[in-house]
C-alpha cells in the first residue's frame, strides 16, 4: 500500500500523544509540553497544508484539539482572547462541506456548523472541539456563549432531562447534560473530553459563585460554590474554592460555618495563605483576639517560609480550571497578604488589646523590616492593610510609651517630627473656596487636587503635632517637667499654623476627620502643658491652658476636673467649687454625646487620651465637698 | 544601455548574462524591422563593489515583418558536446503561425541557432528547458516535447493537469513530475484505497521519462494528497539504493507552504510569507545551511533556511528576479537580487549579493528589505528572560535560606546562653514547648466529647438476651448462602464469630458436617452522609479543648476508639457453601450453628473470654424451591436505584471476592471515580444501603458490587465485591483509565492502613502493659519482695511522661530507665516464682504477642 498522508499524520499524532501520557508526569514536563505543542503546530500545519477533505477531517480536528490544549498548557497564564485554531477549524469544515463562512462571528459560525453539517464522522470531533470554544468562552466571562453553545451540542432529548431538574443552575446543568463522545482508540486525545467537562462544570460553578459573591447574593453564591468544591478540582483550586466558601459564610454572618470552611482549605493545600489571614479576620469578628493573634503569628511565619511555592508545580493536565477562572473578585479574596502587613496587624491588634509588650516587639520589628528597604516590605497597592507610615511610628511610640520605655518613645517621634518638617507650610489657610470643589466642574480636577494636598499638609501637621505631644506626655512621665512644657508648647504652635475660620460648621466633609484629629491634638497638648505647669508650680499658667481646653472641647471631663484642680490651687476655692458644681452637674449628658457623635480616635492619640485622665478627682472631690460643707455652715 | 521590462537574466559561471532585445544603434532612424538579440556577460568587481561588463555579443535576427520575443533563457547541456551552455527561446509571430527557436550561446559570445519549430497556437503553459537542449511544454492538457537530435515536436501519451518540475533522475534521464486526476486502481484492495490519498484528494503524481517513454511512480516523490496544492518543485538529490529511487525535493503549494519531502513523505513545512510563490530553487551558502530562494507572482522573494526546522530567513518586496551562483568567486554560492526599479537605470546598477551571512554587497538601493522575519527569535529571546527569572529566583531563595538557617541558628544560641545562664543561676531551664516555637495549632483536631464515654459504659453493662435475629438463606449461581443477622447490641461482645452448618438427616455414610466458609458482613444501613441541610445551620461556637496533657483522658480514649471501629452498622454471619452436593439429596435440612467467643468486657483476654455455640435454626432446602428460584437472588433497576431486599445484598457480597483499593491522589479530586462508577460503569446504589453501589454494565461485570468511601477529597477506598479475579482486572483496567495522572492504587489486604495501625498500636500498647503488669503481679506475690521494682516502677509513674516525652534529653532519661528497669526485671526471673502464675503469665505475653504479630503480618 502507498503511504498516504492521512495515516502518515495519524500514526504521527498517535505517537505524540503517547509519548506526552508516558511522559506527562514526570520532572521535565514543562520542556515536555514547549516540544509537543510545537509539534503539534507543525503537524497541523502540514494537515492544513492539503485542502480539507472530509475524510481527514476526524483527525485533523482532533489534532487541532490537542493542539490547542499543548498551546494552553505550555503557556502557563490563564487563557485570554479568542482561540483562533477554532475558527480556522470551523472553516475548514464548511470548506471541506463545500460552504463557506469567512464573515460570520464564532457564536454564529458554531451554529452554522452544528446545524448544517450532519457528517455522523465528524460529530465526536466537533462537540470535543466545541467543549474547548466553551472553555476559552468560559475564561472570557462569556457565560451566555457557552450556554448557547451547550445548547447548540445537546439533542433535544438531553436539555429535557437537563431542565426536569428545577432550582440548578441553567449552565451547570447544560453542561452535565452534554453526552462527553466516546473517545476511539484511532484518535486519541492529550485530555480526554470528559476530564474537560468536569473541569468545565467546577470552572462555571466557581465562576458564576463569584460572580454571585460580588453581587451579595451570598446563598446562591454559597450553593453555587459547594457545587464547585464537589466537582472536579486541583488541590491548589479546592482549597482556593474553601476559602472562597469560607468568605460568602462570614459575609452571611455564619462565623463558625466560615472558619470551618477555612479550615478546609488550609487542610486542603496549605499554601493557600490567604485563607489563614481570612481566618484571622473572622477571629477578630468574633472578638477571639488569642486565636486571631495565633492566626496571624502563624501566618507571618509561613509566608516568611515560603514566598514563591505555589509557581513551581507543574501539573498533569493541560487545561485546568486555574487557567479558566481569573476574576477580579477572586484576585482580591486571594489576595496574598505581605509579611510586613501581617506583622503590622499583629502590633496594631497587640496595642488596641493593651498586650503592650508584645505590641512594642512587634511594633519594632515591622520599623526594622521597613529599614531593610521599603519598596520589597511594602507593598504599595491601594489594598494594603497598612496605614500611612508616620502612623505607624506614632502607634510604635504609644506602644513604647504605654510599655515604660518613654526615651524610646521620644526617639521615635523625634523621626515623624524630622521627617516632617520639610512637608508642612508655615501657614496652612482653611479657605472656604475649597469647600464646594464639586460644585464648580471645570475647576474640579484642579480643586480636587488641591483639597488633596491641603489633606496631605493636614496630615502632616496632624503627625508631627503629634509626635510633639507623645514626647511632650513622655518627657512628664520622666519628670523632666521644663522639658515636657517645651514639647508641649511646640505642639502648640505647630498648630497655630491651621488657620481655621470660625464657622466651623462650614467644614468641608472632607476635612472634618483631619480638623478633628488636630483639635484633638490640640486639647491633649493644652492639658499635657497645664498639668505641666501645676507640677512646676506656675498655677496662673497651668489655668489658662486649661481655661483654653475648656474652650475647645466645652465639658471635657479631664480639662474641667484640672481646671478645678488650678482654681483650688490657686486658692480661689469659690470659682472651684462653682465650677465643680457645675461640672458635676452637666458632665454626664455631655460624656455622651461626645461619644456618641465622635470618630473612632487615631489609635496613636489613645493612649495620650488616657494620660490626660484627672488623676485626683476622689480626693478634690472630697476636699471640695468639704469645702463646701463648711461653706454651707459658714452661711447658715 | 537602459533597462527594459523584457530583459532576461542568466547566471553562469558567476557571471550574469543579460539579454536583451533592440533594434540596432545605426539603424533606428531608418524604418529597419531588423532587431537584434544582445547579451552582455557581467562580472563582480570586488574592488569596486559592481558589476562591471566582461564582454557582449550580438545576433541579428534578420529583417521580419514579425514580432520577435524572448520567451524564457536557462542553462542546459548540449548533448553534443555535454558542456552547459546558456540558450534562450526565441518567438516569431507572424500570421497564421508562430515559429519558435532556440538560440544557443557559446563562451565567444556566438550565438548558434539549435532547432525551431512552427506552431498553431502560442506557448503558454509549463514551458521548460532540458538537456538536449530540448524543450516542452502543455498544450490542452497534453505533454509535448522536442530536441535538438531530433527536431520533431513530440507527445507523450498522457493526460495531465500541469507539470511542476521537469530535470535528470538517475538511471531515467529526463523526467517529467505532473500531475493529472486520479486513476482509480481496479485491483487494490477498496478499503484500503478509501482512506489514500488519492481517493480523498482526488488526483495524483506521476512521472515520465522522456527518453524511455515510460511511466514512472509519483508516490517516490511526494504523497499523492500533495498533488492538489503542488504548484512547483526543485529535486535536490535523487538516487538509487537497491532499485528504489531515493529523492529528496522541496515544493511550494498554493497553500502558501514549503514542504520539505525525503523519500516521499514530509519532513518540515513552513508557512511562506507572501500568497501566490511559483517558483523555489536551492542556494548552497557559506554558513553551509541549505537555502531555499522563493519568488511569488506578486514579485516578492523570500529565502527559507533549513536547520533543524523549516524558517524563512529574510524576506524582500519588488524583486525583479534572483539568481544563485557564487558571484564573488568565493567557492560558495551567494543570491544575487535585482530590484525593480522605478526609472530606467543602466544594467546592474541596483543590486544585493548576500548570503545571509558575512557577504553583503549591495549597490544602488535606497530600499529596506524587511528585517529578518525568524518568528522563534522572540519566543527564544522570552525563554532566556523566563531561564534568567528563574535562576534570579532560585538565587533570591537559596539567600533566603540562608536567612533563615541564621535566625535559626541564632535561636538555638539564644536558647543555649538562656539555658547556661539558668545554670549558673541554678534555676531549672524549662525548654520552650513546642508552642512557644512557633508551632501552633490553630484547632484542637482531637476532640472527646465527654457524653460519649458514658453512654458507651451503659450500653455495655446491659447484657443481651437474644444473640441472633434472623436467619435466612439463598441461592446465588452455584453457591448456597445462609446469613444469620446478629442483634445489635450484642456485637460488642462477640470476637471469632462463624457459622456451621450440619445435616440433619442421618445419612450414615456422609460426615454431617458440611463444608463451608464463614465471613462476617456489615453493612451501614445508614444513608450517606446526606447532611446538606447541615451547611445551613451554624454550628456551635466553641469546641470542647480537652487538655491532652492529662493522663486520664489518654487512657480513655483509645477505648473509645476502638470502640469506634466496631460500632457501626449491623452484622450478618453468611456461610457460603457449594450447592450442588446437597442437591444430591434432593431434599435436605440443615441445623445452623453459631460459634464464638463470648468476651468479658472488663478484661479482654482470650482466658476471659469463654467459647460458645448458639443454634440459630434450621433450614430446608429442596429442589423444587430452586427450581421454582424460590431463594434466588433478585436485583431489579428502579429509576436511580437498585433494588434488593438486605438478604440479597449479602448473599451476592457474601459468595464476591472483596477487594479493597486504597486510591490516593496528590493533586486532584477523585470525583472521577465516582462519575466513573455512576456513568461508565452504569452503576445505581441500592436502595437499602446506598453506600454500596451495583452495576448493571451489560458483559462480565455485571453484577459487580462496588463501595467507595472517601476520606476526603483526595483519598478514598474503593471496595469491589466480584465473582472472580477477571471481572476484578477489567473493571481494574476501566478504572486506571479516568483516574487523574498522578494517582495511586494500593491494594488493601485487610482493613485501610488507618485503621490497622491503630489497632497495631493498640495491640503494642497491649503487649506493653501486659508485660508490665505481669511483672508487678509477680512482685506483689513474691515471698522476697526486693527494693527493685517499686522504686523504678514509682520514678516513671511520677514523673510527667509527656514533658519527659517533649526534648531529647528526656527521651534519653526515659530509655535509661527503661533499660534499668529491664535489667532489674532479667536480674527478678532469677527469682522464684509459683509455678501456676508463671503459667499463667506466659500465657497472656503469649496471647498480646500473638494479637500484636497478627496485625504487622496484616499491614505488611
Amino acid at each position: 500500500p502507498e503511504p498516504g498522508c492521512l495515516r502518515a499524520w495519524a500514526a504521527h499524532s498517535q505517537a505524540l500523544v503517547g509519548r506526552w501520557m508516558t511522559a506527562r508526569c514526570g520532572g521535565e514536563a514543562r520542556q515536555m509540553r514547549r516540544q509537543q505543542r510545537d509539534e503539534f503546530r507543525e503537524l497541523l500545519l502540514s494537515i492544513r497544508g492539503l485542502p480539507a477533505a472530509l475524510p481527514a477531517l476526524p483527525l485533523e480536528l482532533t489534532v487541532l484539539y490537542n493542539s490547542l490544549l499543548f498551546t494552553m498548557g505550555a503557556s502557563d497564564s490563564a487563557i485570554k482572547g479568542e482561540a483562533a485554531g477554532i475558527r480556522q477549524g470551523l472553516l475548514r469544515v464548511l470548506e471541506a462541506c463545500g460552504a463557506c463562512g469567512q464573515d460570520l462571528g464564532m457564536e454564529e459560525l458554531w451554529q452554522k456548523v452544528l446545524q448544517e453539517i450532519t457528517v455522523e464522522e465528524l460529530q465526536a470531533s466537533l462537540h470535543r472541539l466545541g467543549a474547548l470554544q466553551a472553555a476559552w468562552w468560559l475564561a472570557a466571562g462569556r457565560l451566555e456563549s457557552v450556554a448557547g453553545l451547550f445548547q447548540l451540542l445537546s439533542t433535544a432529548e438531553d436539555l429535557g432531562r437537563a431542565h426536569c431538574s428545577e432550582g440548578q443552575n441553567k449552565l451547570l446543568s447544560m453542561i452535565k447534560a452534554w453526552r462527553v463522545p466516546p473517545e476511539g482508540a484511532s484518535l486519541p486525545l492529550v485530555q480526554s473530553a470528559k476530564d474537560l467537562k468536569e473541569i468545565l462544570c467546577t470552572a462555571a460553578a466557581f465562576l458564576q459563585g463569584l460572580q454571585e459573591l460580588e453581587a451579595g447574593n451570598f446563598p446562591t453564591a454559597l450553593s453555587l460554590l459547594q457545587e464547585a468544591a464537589g466537582g472536579f478540582c486541583s488541590k491548589n483550586i479546592l482549597a482556593q474554592i474553601y476559602t472562597c466558601l469560607g468568605c460568602c459564610t462570614q459575609r452571611m454572618g455564619k462565623p463558625q460555618t466560615a472558619l470551618q470552611h477555612l479550615k478546609r482549605a488550609l487542610q486542603v493545600d496549605f499554601q493557600c495563605l490567604p485563607a489563614l489571614s481570612h481566618v484571622a479576620a473572622v477571629y477578630h469578628e468574633l472578638g477571639e483576639t488569642d486565636a486571631e493573634m495565633q492566626a496571624l503569628t502563624l501566618l507571618y511565619e509561613a509566608l516568611g517560609k515560603n514566598p514563591t511555592a505555589a509557581a513551581s508545580s507543574s501539573p498533569c493536565f493541560l487545561m485546568q480550571t486555574e487557567l479558566l477562572v481569573h476574576t477580579p473578585v477572586l484576585t482580591s479574596l486571594l489576595r496574598r497578604h505581605h509579611p510586613s502587613e501581617v506583622k503590622y496587624l499583629l502590633a496594631q491588634r497587640c496595642l488596641q488589646d493593651g498586650r503592650v509588650a508584645d505590641a512594642v516587639e512587634h511594633y519594632l520589628d515591622f520599623l526594622s523590616l521597613l529599614q531593610e528597604g521599603l519598596q520589597q516590605q511594602v507593598p504599595l497597592d491601594g489594598s494594603s492593610a497598612l496605614p500611612r507610615i508616620p502612623e505607624v511610628f506614632l502607634e510604635a511610640a504609644s506602644a513604647l510609651e504605654q510599655a515604660g520605655r518613654h526615651q524610646d518613645a521620644i526617639t521615635v517621634c523625634e523621626e515623624v517630627i524630622s521627617r516632617t518638617t520639610d512637608l508642612i507650610p508655615r501657614v496652612l489657610r482653611m479657605e472656604e473656596k475649597l469647600e464646594q470643589p464639586e460644585c464648580s466642574l471645570p475647576g474640579a480636577g484642579l480643586a480636587g487636587g488641591l483639597l488633596s494636598q491641603k489633606k496631605e499638609s493636614l496630615c502632616c501637621l496632624a503627625w508631627r503635632a503629634a509626635g510633639y505631644l507623645h514626647q511632650g506626655w513622655a518627657w512628664a512621665k520622666l519628670g523632666e517637667s521644663k522639658e515636657a512644657v517645651t514639647q508641649f508648647s511646640r505642639c502648640l504652635s505647630d498648630l497655630l499654623r491651621v488657620q481655621l475660620h470660625e464657622s466651623g460648621v462650614k467644614q468641608t466633609e472632607n476635612l472634618q476627620a483631619e480638623v478633628e484629629v488636630l483639635q484633638k491634638i490640640r486639647l491633649l497638648s493644652l492639658i499635657g502643658r497645664g498639668t505641666q505647669f501645676l507640677e512646676l508650680g506656675r498655677h496662673k499658667e497651668a489655668l489658662l491652658d486649661f481655661q483654653h481646653s475648656l474652650q475647645i472641647s466645652p465639658g471635657d471631663p479631664a480639662a474641667a476636673s484640672y481646671l478645678v484642680q488650678a482654681l483650688w490651687k490657686l486658692n480661689r476655692k469659690q470659682e472651684a467649687a462653682a465650677q465643680w458644681q457645675k461640672f458635676s452637674q452637666g458632665s454626664p449628658a455631655m460624656d455622651g454625646q461626645q461619644q456618641g457623635q465622635g470618630r473612632p480616635l487615631p489609635l496613636y492619640l489613645v493612649s495620650c487620651l488616657e494620660q490626660a485622665v484627672f488623676p485626683h478627682s476622689e480626693p478634690l472631690a472630697r476636699s471640695i465637698q468639704d469645702y463646701l460643707g463648711t461653706a454651707a455652715q459658714d452661711t447658715s | 544601455m537602459l533597462l527594459s521590462e523584457q530583459d532576461q537574466f542568466l547566471s553562469y559561471n558567476g557571471e550574469v548574462l543579460v539579454f536583451q532585445l533592440s533594434k540596432p544603434k545605426h539603424a533606428e532612424e531608418a524604418d529597419d524591422k531588423t532587431m537584434n538579440l544582445y547579451v552582455r556577460r557581467m562580472v563582480f568587481n570586488r574592488d569596486t563593489k559592481l558589476f562591471v561588463q566582461k564582454s557582449s555579443g550580438v545576433f541579428s535576427m534578420g529583417d521580419s515583418h514579425s514580432k520577435v520575443e524572448m520567451i524564457c533563457c536557462s542553462c542546459t547541456t548540449d548533448s553534443r558536446t555535454g558542456i552547459i551552455l546558456p540558450c534562450v527561446l526565441m518567438k516569431k509571430k507572424k500570421r497564421n503561425n508562430v515559429k519558435y527557436f532556440l538560440l544557443l550561446l557559446h563562451s565567444s559570445n556566438q550565438f548558434e541557432p539549435s532547432f525551431y519549430f512552427k506552431l498553431d497556437y502560442e506557448l503558454k503553459e509549463d514551458i521548460r528547458l532540458f538537456a538536449g537542449p530540448s524543450l516542452l511544454w502543455r498544450h490542452a492538457n497534453k505533454l509535448f516535447y522536442i530536441s535538438s537530435n531530433s527536431c520533431v515536436v513530440q507527445s507523450a501519451p498522457v493526460q495531465l493537469s500541469s507539470v511542476v518540475w521537469t530535470g535528470e533522475i538517475v538511471g531515467e534521464g529526463t523526467v517529467v513530475l505532473g500531475i493529472r486526476t486520479a486513476c482509480l486502481p481496479e485491483t487494490e484492495d477498496p478499503h484500503e484505497f478509501s482512506i489514500s490519498d488519492r481517493a480523498i484528494w482526488g488526483s495524483e503524481f506521476f512521472g515520465y521519462a522522456i527518453q524511455t517513454q515510460k511511466m514512472l511512480t509519483g508516490a517516490c516523490f511526494m504523497p499523492h494528497a500533495y498533488s492538489r496544492v503542488v504548484s512547483s518543485v526543485y529535486v535536490c538529490k535523487s538516487e538509487r539504493l537497491k532499485k528504489q529511487l531515493q529523492i529528496s525535493l522541496v515544493a511550494i503549494t498554493h497553500k502558501n507552504q514549503l514542504i520539505w519531502f525525503q523519500n516521499g513523505v514530509p519532513k518540515g513545512v513552513c508557512e511562506l510569507p507572501y500568497e501566490k510563490p511559483c517558483s523555489v530553487k536551492p542556494a548552497l551558502t557559506s554558513s553551509n545551511d541549505l537555502l531555499f530562494v522563493v519568488s511569488f507572482a506578486s514579485g516578492n522573494s523570500c529565502v527559507v533556511r533549513r536547520r533543524d526546522s523549516l524558517q524563512v530567513a529574510s524576506k524582500w518586496q519588488k524583486v525583479k528576479c534572483v539568481l544563485v551562483d557564487d558571484f564573488i568567486g568565493s567557492g560558495r554560492e551567494q543570491l544575487l537580487l535585482l530590484f525593480q526599479e522605478d526609472s530606467n537605470t543602466d544594467v546592474l546598477s541596483t543590486f544585493k549579493v548576500t548570503d545571509l551571512g558575512e557577504v553583503n554587497y549591495a549597490s544602488g538601493i535606497n530600499y529596506k528589505y524587511d528585517v529578518p522575519a525568524a518568528e522563534g527569535l522572540q519566543e527564544n529571546g522570552l525563554l532566556t528572560v523566563r531561564a534568567l527569572e528563574t535562576r534570579l529566583q532560585a538565587g533570591w531563595n537559596s539567600v533566603r535560606e540562608l536567612q533563615q538557617h541564621l535566625g535559626l541558628q541564632k535561636r538555638v544560641i539564644l536558647e543555649s546562653c538562656r539555658a547556661l545562664k539558668d545554670l549558673v543561676e541554678e534555676r531549672t531551664h524549662i525548654l520552650p514547648n513546642s508552642k512557644e516555637e512557633g508551632l501552633v495549632s490553630l484547632w484542637d483536631d482531637v476532640e472527646n466529647p465527654p457524653d460519649s464515654l458514658s453512654k458507651e459504659t451503659s450500653s455495655a453493662s446491659q447484657v443481651p438476651e437474644h444473640f441472633t435475629e434472623e436467619l435466612w438463606q439463598r441461592v446465588v449461581g452455584d453457591s448456597l448462602i445462609v446469613g444469620v443477622k446478629l442483634a445489635e447490641s450484642f456485637n460488642l461482645s462477640l470476637s471469632d464469630v462463624s457459622l456451621s452448618l450440619v445435616m440433619d438427616q442421618d445419612f450414615s455414610s456422609i460426615l454431617p458436617i458440611i463444608k463451608c466458609q464463614s465471613k462476617i458482613i456489615k453493612l451501614n444501613k445508614a444513608f450517606s452522609a446526606l447532611a446538606v441541610s447541615s451547611s445551613q445551620i451554624e454550628p456551635p461556637p466553641k469546641k470542647i479543648k480537652l487538655d491532652l496533657h492529662s493522663k486520664n483522658d489518654l487512657k480513655e480514649e483509645f477505648p473509645k476508639m476502638s470502640s469506634r471501629i466496631q460500632r457501626d452498622g449491623t452484622k450478618t454471619v453468611t456461610a457460603v457453601t457449594s450447592l450442588s452436593p446437597l442437591l444430591a439429596f434432593h431434599r435436605v435440612c440443615c441445623v445452623v450453628l453459631l460459634h464464638a467467643r463470648k468476651q468479658n468486657h472488663q478484661n479482654d483476654s482470650l482466658q476471659q473470654s469463654k467459647k460458645i455455640t448458639i443454634l440459630c435454626g434450621k433450614i430446608l432446602l429442596s429442589l423444587e424451591d430452586i427450581s421454582n428460584s424460590r431463594y434466588s437472588v433478585k436485583m431489579l433497576r428502579d429509576n436511580n436505584y437498585c433494588t434488593g431486599s438486605m438478604e440479597d445484598i449479602l448473599a451476592v457480597l457474601a459468595v464476591s471476592v472483596r477487594f479493597s483499593f486504597q486510591i490516593v491522589s496528590c493533586d486532584y479530586t477523585l470525583t472521577p471515580v465516582s462519575s466513573w462508577l455512576l456513568g461508565e460503569m452504569e452503576c445505581t446504589p441500592f436502595k437499602e444501603c446506598q453506600d454500596n453501589i451495583f452495576c448493571h454494565k451489560a458483559g462480565n461485570v455485571h453484577g459487580t458490587i462496588f463501595n467507595w468511601a472517601l476520606k476526603n477529597p483526595f483519598e478514598g477506598v474503593l471496595t469491589v465485591f466480584c465473582r472472580n479475579l477477571t471481572v476484578l482486572f477489567q473493571c481494574l483496567h476501566s478504572l486506571t483509565r479516568v483516574l487523574p495522572p498522578s494517582c495511586s492504587v494500593k491494594l488493601l489486604r485487610s482493613g485501610s492502613k488507618g485503621v490497622l495501625t491503630e489497632h497495631l498500636a493498640l495491640a503494642l500498647e497491649k503487649e506493653m502493659l501486659t508485660l508490665k503488669k505481669s511483672l508487678f503481679l509477680k512482685e506483689t506475690k513474691a515471698e522476697n519482695s526486693l527494693t527493685w521494682g517499686n522504686e523504678s516502677g514509682k520514678k516513671i509513674n511520677n514523673a510527667p511522661l509527656d514533658s519527659l516525652l517533649d526534648t531529647e534529653e528526656g527521651v534519653q532519661q526515659f530509655r535509661k530507665k527503661l533499660q534499668n528497669e529491664r535489667e532489674e526485671s532479667v536480674r527478678s526471673m532469677n527469682q522464684t516464682m509459683n509455678g501456676a502464675l508463671y503459667q499463667k503469665i506466659a500465657l497472656k505475653i503469649a496471647e498480646a504477642q500473638l494479637s500484636s504479630d497478627m496485625i504487622v503480618w496484616r499491614l505488611a
